[in-house]
């Protein structure tokens, strides 16, 4: 670090980075800690009993279950197209480029529910891929695909923009030399690339999984919402508010902040190691 | 007066500016929140102006909206008074949650008692409601059931739903407090089949035969409106919702089947005012003015043509072809009362849960 020309001498007062620090200490606590730590003190706050009834009812942690496993397919498709996209945004140079990668962001940008309404629309019984899918005999919106399709599209730009500076920054001398060597593209990606961009790939993964446990706004819309079928953890949350039942909420919601943080506090471990080696 | 008078175009100056700031002020205040505005003109203002805060729920958003003209200029007759009208629409339990939590609505119309009460419980509206035409009713209409432009799987009562490969469609009573009315015409047409089989009626019956149509359910909507728009995408053949509901979107231009079995709930939708907010804001008068105009023949007449079914005797005399009573048709009464069905059929571990959850 390069040290800065300092004119006057108040600018270094030692206020200032207290200052700074607890302003930052205050909004972390006021923003995030404050309301996590409400939800895990509110659904004991009658003990471990009611937490564990309200955890062990079958429509309860069938819905965390199967939020688990939709989103972890979702994540895995994510996974595999966003690394492909990364890979042909950063590599390819074709007219259009520049427009495609800033619209990679606009699922951030989109209300859920609009996301959600689009799915309908655009593979509902009445629209040519839902008939479609109908003929064929499997149904996609108000069943599990469409689940699938909502949290994919929800958490799309996670693994992208995870790989993308990876790839960008990559040192080519390495791949060159791969394939120098006589290494095929297969192997080289395999051998070469793959593990300099697997930091990004996880990270983005963890992430991109973590939003899609939460995601209710397009997941509302396009579900069926039925117990152990189409109920997933976020809506069955939003029932028990609306049904009064905050308690049942709050269990609920523990297991899935509980679940985020860990896989948040893994991100950070594998991000570290990335960094290092 | 008059003295100084060098000073007095400085004073002026500083005056005006002053006022300019004021002014700025206020309506930088009035800006800020409807709510705000809404309490500075409350009750009777020096213009006469008052405003009427109306808390609904979305059903009946277009009734409302044809109602309130008819009323003020019945006031603006009356009394002279311009009244100035604040709306809100929102599902039903939503509004009265809205309300017990500090939205100050001089008069409510709910989608179902249970909501009027949790605002009784909170000591908002006075517990001698009922003491009104109708027992505070302002519309009714039935449970029915929607089908496909030409009822193509021949639904005729709730039974028929449980027919192999019909997919039905209702609202989750969990999240939607309304969609109680659903579950109840289901659960009370089973006990009515019940009651004619074996003269008494049979709970675990009813029971079995809710869990005979849940089980086939193609979407359980977290509300009467999600309902409606999945069955527009072309989810389901057949819905279960309430007439008015069916009947508005066919004057739409939709063409659905209104079925209206045999055994059904008579649907009743409360209104009230709210006792603590008009005396909080000196609306008592023109609240319980227009509360006691839902029960007129002009705003039945207007519920009437948007598909509710009104409680006057002479208008729904006028509309009785359009809305025969179904013979087998019960009331709320008939499965023990609000009280009664929220603590067997909707409590924690109730016939719904149960339903549900498949046990």
């Amino acid at each position: 670090m390069e040290e800065y020309p300092v004119q006057t001498t108040w600018l270094r007062h030692k206020g200032w980075t207290y200052g700074f620090r607890t302003t930052v200490l205050l909004y972390f606590v006021i923003l995030i800690v404050l309301p996590i730590a409400g939800v895990y003190a509110y659904s004991f706050s009658e003990g471990w009993t009611p937490f564990w009834e309200s955890v062990s009812d079958p429509i309860a942690w069938k819905a965390v279950l199967l939020t688990l496993k939709l989103a972890l397919i979702a994540t895995a498709i994510n996974v595999l197209i966003g690394t492909m996209i990364a890979w042909v945004l950063v590599r390819y140079r074709f007219p259009g480029r520049a427009v495609l990668n800033s619209l990679v962001d606009l699922p951030f940008a989109l209300p859920t529910a609009v996301g959600g309404l689009m799915i309908l629309l655009l593979l509902g019984p009445n629209s040519w891929v839902g008939s479609i899918a109908e003929r064929l005999g499997f149904d996609i919106v108000f069943h599990q695909p469409a689940i699938v399709i909502a949290m994919v599209f929800v958490t799309f730009p996670f693994v992208i923009r995870a790989i993308q500076p990876l790839l960008e920054e990559m040192d080519p001398s390495a791949e060159e030399a791969s394939y120098t060597l006589g290494a095929s593209r297969a192997t080289t990606f395999l051998r070469v690339i793959l593990p300099q961009i697997s930091p990004g790939i996880v990270g983005g993964a963890m992430l991109a999984f973590s939003r899609a446990l939460a995601e209710f706004g397009a997941v509302v819309l396009v579900a069926g919402n039925i117990p152990a079928k189409t109920l997933t953890a976020s809506v069955f949350i939003y029932g028990e508010v609306e049904s009064d039942n905050n308690l049942g909420a709050a269990a609920v919601s523990v297991l899935l902040l509980t679940l985020s943080l860990i896989i948040l506090w893994l991100i950070n471990r594998v991000q570290r190691r990335g960094g290092r080696s | 007066m008059g003295y100084k008078k060098r000073n007095s175009a400085g004073q002026v100056k500083r005056v005006s500016g002053l006022l300019a700031a004021v002014v700025l002020f206020g309506s930088m205040l009035a800006g800020c929140g409807g709510q705000r505005s809404a309490e500075g003109s409350g009750g009777a203002s020096q213009q006469g102006d008052v405003t009427l805060v109306i808390g609904a729920y979305s059903v009946v958003k277009d009734s409302v909206q044809d109602i309130i003209p008819l009323f003020q200029q019945k006031w603006k007759e009356e009394t002279g008074q311009t009244v100035l009208v604040q709306e809100s629409y929102e599902a039903s339990g939503t509004q009265a949650r809205a309300i017990v939590g500090g939205f100050e609505a001089d008069v409510t119309l709910l989608s179902l008692e249970g909501d009027i009460d949790k605002l009784t419980k909170a000591g908002l509206v006075d517990k001698n409601w009922k003491e009104k035409p109708e027992g505070g009713m302002i519309t009714r209409s039935v449970v029915a059931i929607g089908t496909r432009e030409g009822n193509p799987l021949n639904i005729g009562s709730f039974a028929d739903l449980a027919k192999p490969d019909v997919k039905v469609l209702y609202p989750n009573p969990k999240t939607s407090g309304g969609a109680q009315w659903d579950i109840n015409a289901v659960y009370g047409a089973g006990l009515k089949e019940s009651e004619r089989a074996t003269g008494a009626k049979d709970s675990a019956y009813a029971k079995a035969f809710l869990e005979s149509v849940h089980a086939n359910i193609e979407s359980l909507d977290k509300s009467g409106r999600a309902s409606m728009a999945a069955f527009e995408y072309g989810v389901g053949d057949a819905l279960v919702t309430y007439e008015n509901e069916l009947i508005a979107r066919n004057n739409q231009g939709a063409k659905y089947e209104v079925v209206i079995p045999d055994d059904t709930i008579l649907i009743e939708n409360p209104a009230a005012v709210v006792d603590e907010n008009v005396d909080k804001r000196g609306t008592r008068e023109v609240a319980e003015a227009f509360l006691d105009f839902l029960w007129s023949a002009e705003a039945q007449q207007i519920f009437a043509e948007d598909g509710f079914r009104p409680v006057d005797p002479a208008v729904y005399a006028k509309f009785e072809a359009n809305y025969p009573e179904p013979p087998g048709l019960f009331d709320i009464e008939y499965l023990g009362g609000w009280s009664e069905v929220r603590e067997t059929l909707y409590a924690k571990r109730g016939i719904w849960y149960e339903v549900l959850a498949g046990i």
